[in-house]
């Protein structure tokens, strides 16, 4: 069978910034409590013209399962590798806690989980999209204004390459050569 | 205890350093029982903090020392050679404390031991550190032991070969934090080669004192051939010091020629920002322009002069170390900079991580003492 290559595609458009991902996220994955900890997260745009026209946007965003991805390169116990389907995983057994993956990550999608001893970061939840049948991630399903679609862009018909395919695109610090997995559409 | 009690500054000065190393044992228990998230302020966003920081400023002295001695034994100046065994001794214990500092930095050394053998990745820089010091301190001890021999030729092998492997090692360090591309202030070819310049600088300095102190506590006259080895050292340590300036300036201009994003704000924050102070008065003035003005003049180029220049200088890498690694970070990653203060992330090390630099050094600086008086060190007692 064809490996998968997963993807989120978000309309950030639509983000109300509620950051009901962010909550359904730490419930599902056991993310521990503390403001250092979370798999993903809202950047607050900043406020653009003057009163009384004005505007803000909203970026949410997580591990962007670059496939070019610095983590992995530099991690010295091979803790981090990227799984066939695209998927930046952390074995937690082998992390050594050095955080070397944390300062080569330019997304800042990392932290230390002192309750799974290892880093931890968003692994598009794999408990439930290879699950039988599949689910969607916990963030694209919580969110209620349908800021992410998730899906595999290997498949021409799923719904991250049509909508790829209808509307351009880009990705975060792309110069970095990182080739992010998390789309944003214009 | 009786040479304690005839010699109250050595008495005081082992009292200091059981002290410091208390305190560094009281950090350890902390991290050990309440764990590293409570017991240190880095974050998410500034993983690496002062530990790694006296990290990298305990291997760059070990270094420094290395190829410092290996002028002697290696490179076969006279001059040098009867610092030695003092200079690989205090190698081998500055690497052993720099490990013991990183040790308590990472969540899982014992991992690392078995994983960095099980599954090494070979792109990753911090692997190649690690196996690259490992392999240092192999030569380093296989160099003390023929120097404490008398065995020359095996010292002056393993001496070339531990030269090798520092100047590997070392660069090495410094690229653990140049491949970093997400990184503006670190990245690029700069810091492999800053590090190893910046290392002569640590040898010479740390050289001074312990031939300066070693002298001292004999009581005696300065004998003529270590007054004139501290003036070469003295005079060696101007080209050390101005090839550091050199590096220093070439660090500054390109951070803020243009203002890099990302480069601009570290490097402003050096320069005018929250570690200001910490570069002109630690780093610039007592770090490079004090050492460099005593050292100029043969007035103040006296053996006492010499030590107090070195002193400063180490005082003033200490600083250096801490800078690059903090700066470094200090630039979100994100654009949310709305809740940053002047647009920086900030960090201020926990007590427990002070405790535990205390202790590292004061370890380093006791099982030295210890060493000094355990060890026949002297050139001529073979």
């Amino acid at each position: 069978m064809k490996n998968k290559r997963f993807a989120i595609v978000l309309d950030t458009d639509r983000c109300i910034d509620c950051k009901a991902c962010t909550v359904a996220c730490k419930a599902e994955n056991n993310v521990p409590l503390g403001p250092d900890n979370y798999r993903n997260w809202v950047v607050t745009g900043k406020l653009r013209g003057k009163y009384p026209n004005l505007g803000q946007s909203y970026l949410p965003s997580q591990c962007q399962h670059c496939s070019n991805a610095p983590c992995e390169h530099v991690c010295p116990t091979k803790a981090t590798t990227i799984n066939p389907d695209g998927i930046v995983h952390v074995d937690d057994a082998k992390c050594i806690g050095c955080k070397y993956c944390q300062t080569a990550c330019p997304y800042n999608a990392r932290y230390y989980n002192e309750e799974t001893e290892a880093i931890d970061k968003c692994t598009f939840c794999t408990q439930r999209i290879y699950a039988v049948p599949s689910q969607l991630p916990a963030c694209v399903e919580t969110c209620p204004t349908k800021v992410r679609a998730f899906g595999d862009l290997n498949d021409p018909e799923s719904e991250v390459s049509l909508l790829l395919a209808r509307n351009p695109s880009k990705v975060l610090k792309p110069a970095l050569g990182t080739n992010p997995h998390l789309f944003y559409l214009d | 205890m009786s040479m304690l009690t005839k010699r109250p500054s050595l008495g005081l000065w082992i009292g200091l350093l059981l002290l410091g190393m208390g305190i560094g044992i009281a950090g350890v228990v902390n991290v050990l029982i309440n764990g590293h998230a409570h017991a240190y302020n880095v974050t998410r966003e500034i993983p690496w903090g002062i530990l790694i920081a006296t990290y990298v400023f305990l291997v760059v002295s070990s270094t420094g020392l290395c190829l410092v001695s290996s002028l002697g034994h290696v490179f076969g100046m006279k001059q040098f050679e009867f610092i030695g065994k003092r200079a690989i001794i205090l190698a081998i214990l500055t690497l052993l404390c720099g490990f013991g500092a990183i040790g308590m930095e990472l969540n899982h050394p014992i991992r690392m031991g078995i994983y960095a053998i099980l599954s090494p990745n070979f792109a990753s820089a911090i692997w190649w550190m690690g196996t690259l010091y490992g392999i240092y301190l192999m030569f380093l001890c296989a160099e003390f032991y023929f120097l404490m021999k008398g065995m020359h030729k095996g010292a002056f092998t393993m001496g070339v070969l531990g030269f090798t492997a520092a100047v590997s090692a070392h660069s090495n360090l410094g690229a653990v934090f140049g491949l970093l591309e997400a990184r503006p202030f670190w990245h690029g070819s700069f810091l492999p080669i800053y590090f190893i310049v910046s290392a002569l600088v640590s040898g010479g300095a740390l050289v001074s004192m312990i031939v300066y102190f070693n002298h001292k506590q004999t009581g005696q006259p300065m004998p003529q051939q270590i007054a004139s080895f501290m003036d070469i050292l003295g005079r060696l340590q101007i080209l050390f010091l101005m090839t550091l300036v050199f590096f220093v300036v070439w660090k500054i201009i390109p951070g803020v020629y243009g203002q890099p994003p990302e480069k601009y704000e570290a490097t402003m924050a050096l320069l005018s920002g929250p570690y200001a102070f910490n570069f002109w008065f630690f780093e610039v003035l007592m770090g490079l322009a004090i050492p460099l003005g005593i050292l100029f003049f043969k007035k103040t180029r006296t053996p006492y002069g010499v030590m107090m220049a070195g002193l400063c200088s180490t005082i003033g890498i200490f600083f250096m170390r801490y800078d690059l690694v903090i700066t470094g970070q200090l630039v979100s990653m994100r654009e949310d900079t709305a809740q940053l203060i002047g647009g920086l992330l900030q960090y201020t090390p926990s007590a427990t991580e002070y405790a535990i630099v205390v202790g590292s050094i004061c370890t380093c600086l006791f099982l030295y003492t210890l060493a000094e008086r355990l060890l026949p060190l002297s050139s001529d007692e073979h």
